[in-house]
């Protein structure tokens, strides 16, 4: 079939046919959205560090797995410049070859980055919190910035002047020079991403996603208070908690409306960490997290753009929330959420994707594989809306496996 | 008797004599510490611009009218770092020889530099305010850090990637060569400066000051907002202007005591602006201007610093201020004020210092100058607790009239 149309048309096919589900239309069959994620490693035979370190190199495998499983939309691991990472000493993330192994995904190192007592100054002296606590701190060749005075002295006019004694000082050319460079190599890394992209498109493939935003209280615990540090302040400091959602609120609408409009993609990826069942109670969902979330998720609609939650970890508790967003605007990627029961809740309401254990695409028998895809597109799939993709992501599929998933569903999931 | 004693025996007595006067004993004379500023220049033929492009010229012409006027401590002009300013494009200031004259003193570029609009983004962003829209007015060659984004995105969640562009752009990369190049100039100064204090303190003599600060409300006229914009401050934000003299009255405390252990002498010099009788009424004074200031007075006395405000313009009002203040702890250095009220309201509380007329030393006959000599030893330096100073600076003097006040000081100052 393939041979046929042009990549131009291909594209727009397979756009169309994610957009009809969408717009919880009737497509002409199920697309497939597999998260290929670090895939393309084991498949090609490359590393995950040629992820963050050789990107050519990985946009070959990535492209190989394109071309062999003709996905309506790619998605692939949501990787950094690790040349930037690296040259800035960033302590948050350990990356493949460089303190994971090379061969397996990179890992968020957990962290109070930012101490409960810092609350007020993050709030209310946020560049001054950034540049002399946060980044030295995250950051390790920015640590010299940690002996500025306090920003606010620079309204003391010439006054004091005296503080560009401390430019002269090694570590601090080391942090500007750190910064140069991680400059530099940033533009390198856009150029090939954009490289990518293009070469991509050329060949009929597009990204499910280039903009991408956060949750407000995903950043606050992901990035600064920690998974422990946020969890204590829903008792002890709730007001600041709340206080940041509400500020982060507005700064997150427009990265996703930003990066987004920049791409020309319209698909804004929103990973959810801590809002799920595990992490917190349905009244704490409901105060800390949903709130805020849900106008980042309505003024990205507002925009025109479809933002895509990734709901990572179990909402089965929650899905009814998800009927207070506009209907035919949203893709929900469910993970172990009762995608079944989300079905039933939202299946007139919102885009369901997902959510193929990883598992069976690993372990399974095609046999076992071909029953559940089944069962997701029957029961699903009935009537459109739905696109079929993996729980989570597929680093260590077998290939194999993963073929008669995708062919399965291209074959099973046409809508007569 | 000068020639028995040793420069550091002189120097030891002369403390002596000063500090006395500052407990509120009787010295074994009246003090006298004339506020020379650029006096130096008319006196040995150098410039006004030598103070400040010069450092070695203008420290021998100082040695000079240390060596030729045996003052008990020396105090010359405040002059800023002429190289730095230069590096930096200082708008702020007209150095000698640089705006005005070679042979006059530097002029202070009123303006404010900071809008009344800018207030609620100095509350909401203090840090990001100072660096992409002050420092860039301030300082013409780092006009270039206003094309940088809001800064708080480094904090909510574009971290550093978000400016990481910035480092590799030519004209960034060259703004951050000026800081290098004004902190290698700063350096350069603060060692030269360093060698005044160790050169004088060889030939005998002391500074009247190791460390300057000022009021916080003086910060903000000075060099945020101008005269006309916190007069107009005074009446429509009020509370802004508060909260900054709050912000800033830690920080100065810090800066002052850090400067003064570091150069080892206690004396504090505090040149008061706006707080005098023409710029604000009591009770703006009492509102404004006292509270932050006298707990900057009080953090120094508490640190064992002697804080030495001079009251520029007229304070006579607002002498009964200073009793709440410690008593023998600070040096009230006046200009216009009703000296012989002060000792009056005062003289049991804390050490005056003043009031010769810089008008009598030009253009007054040595009847004259002995007369106000004589007068303002016998009635303000009665009972010690005075020291005898001009009101303000000596820069345009005539230098015999000015031997002949020290002189007659001297004499007629001894207390029997």
């Amino acid at each position: 079939m393939s041979g046929e149309k042009s990549a131009k048309e291909l594209l727009q096919e397979r756009e169309k046919r994610v957009n009809d589900a969408i717009q919880l239309k009737v497509p002409d069959r199920v697309p497939i959205i597999p998260s290929f994620a670090y895939f393309p490693a084991k498949y090609a035979s490359v590393t995950c560090e040629d992820a963050f370190f050789n990107l050519p190199k990985w946009h070959e495998a990535c492209k190989k797995v394109a071309i062999d499983f003709e996905p309506d939309l790619y998605h692939f691991a949501m990787t950094q410049p690790g040349p930037v990472q690296i040259a800035l000493g960033n302590k948050q993330l350990a990356l493949p070859g460089h303190g994971v192994s090379p061969m397996h995904s990179h890992q968020f190192v957990e962290g109070e980055y930012m101490k409960a007592d810092e609350w007020d100054a993050y709030l209310h002296n946020p560049t001054d919190y950034a540049i002399r606590t946060y980044l030295p701190r995250v950051y390790d060749k920015l640590k010299a910035f940690s002996s500025l005075p306090p920003l606010v002295r620079l309204f003391w006019g010439y006054g004091e002047v005296t503080t560009t004694e401390l430019f002269t000082r090694p570590e601090f050319k080391e942090a500007l020079n750190a910064l140069e460079l991680a400059g530099k190599e940033m533009e390198k890394w856009r150029e090939e991403k954009s490289r990518f992209d293009q070469e991509m498109e050329s060949l009929g493939f597009r990204a499910v996603s280039k903009g991408s935003t956060s949750p407000p209280f995903d950043l606050i615990s992901d990035m600064f208070r920690g998974m422990r540090g946020s969890m204590l302040d829903m008792y002890r400091n709730p007001d600041k908690l709340l206080e940041a959602c509400e500020w982060l609120t507005p700064r997150m609408i427009e990265r996703g409306i930003k990066s987004a409009k920049a791409s020309g993609n319209p698909r804004v990826f929103i990973a959810l960490h801590r809002g799920a069942e595990g992490f917190m109670s349905l009244k704490q969902f409901e105060t800390f997290y949903w709130p805020s979330l849900k106008k980042v998720i309505i003024a990205l609609v507002d925009a025109g753009l479809t933002p895509a939650p990734f709901f990572e970890g179990d909402y089965t508790s929650r899905l009814e929330y998800l009927l207070e967003l506009p209907r035919g605007k949203v893709v929900g990627h469910f993970d172990t959420t009762d995608i079944f029961r989300a079905k039933q809740v939202l299946g007139n309401h919102m885009c369901i994707r997902g959510n193929f254990p990883v598992s069976l695409l690993q372990t399974g028998t095609p046999d076992e594989i071909k029953e559940y895809t089944r069962k997701l597109i029957d029961v699903v799939g009935k009537d459109g809306g739905y696109i079929m993709a993996t729980r989570g992501s597929l680093d260590e599929a077998n290939p194999a496996l993963v073929k008669v998933w995708v062919d399965f569903t291209k074959e099973y999931g046409v809508y007569r | 008797m000068k020639n028995e004693k040793s420069p550091a025996e002189l120097l030891q007595e002369r403390e002596k004599r000063v500090m006395d006067a500052v407990a509120l004993k009787i010295p074994d004379r009246v003090p006298i510490i004339p506020a020379f500023a650029f006096f130096p220049a008319k006196y040995t033929g150098v410039t006004c611009e030598d103070a400040f492009f010069n450092p070695p010229k203008w420290k021998e012409a100082c040695k000079k009218v240390l060596i030729d006027y045996e003052p008990d401590l020396w105090q010359f002009a405040s002059v800023l770092p002429g190289p730095v300013m230069q590096i930096l494009g200082c708008k702020q200031v007209l150095l000698p020889g640089h705006g005005t004259s070679p042979y006059h003193t530097h002029q202070f570029v009123e303006g404010e530099y900071m809008t009344a609009g800018e207030w609620e983004a100095f509350k909401r962003d203090p840090g990001d305010l100072a660096i992409r829209t002050y420092v860039p007015r301030v300082f013409e060659k780092l006009q270039i850090l206003q094309e940088l984004p809001p800064l708080d995105d480094l904090v909510t969640g574009g971290g550093v990637a978000g400016v990481l562009d910035y480092f590799t752009r030519p004209e960034f990369i060259e703004a951050f060569d000026v800081i290098i190049q004004a902190g290698e100039a700063m350096a350069k100064w603060r060692v030269e400066m360093g060698t005044f204090g160790k050169d004088f303190a060889e030939l005998g003599f002391a500074a009247y000051s190791g460390a300057a600060t000022q009021a916080p409300f003086d910060l903000i006229t000075d060099f945020m907002r101008g005269m006309r914009g916190s007069m107009l401050d005074l009446y429509r934000h009020p509370d802004e202007l508060l909260e900054a003299c709050e912000i800033f009255t830690p920080l100065l405390i810090e800066r002052t005591i850090a400067m003064a252990k570091v150069s080892g002498n206690p004396r504090v010099f505090i040149p008061l602006h706006r707080g005098a009788e023409g710029f604000m009424s009591l009770k703006q004074f009492e509102k404004f201007y006292w509270p932050t200031l006298k707990k900057v007075l009080l953090a120094l006395i508490d640190a064992g610093l002697t804080p030495a405000p001079f009251f520029e313009g007229g304070y006579t009002t607002r002498l009964e201020y200073l009793l709440d203040l410690p008593k023998g702890k600070i040096i009230g250095h006046f200009d216009t004020t009703d000296i012989f009220k002060a000792k009056q309201i005062i003289g049991n509380h804390i050490c005056i210092r003043g009031d010769m007329p810089p008008s009598l030393l030009q253009t007054g006959t040595p009847e004259q100058i002995k007369d106000y000599t004589k007068k303002l030893i016998d009635v303000v330096g009665k009972d010690g607790g005075y020291i005898m100073s001009t009101r303000g600076s000596l820069d345009e003097a005539e230098p015999e009239l000015v031997r002949i006040w020290v002189d007659f000081t001297k004499e007629y100052g001894i207390y029997r």
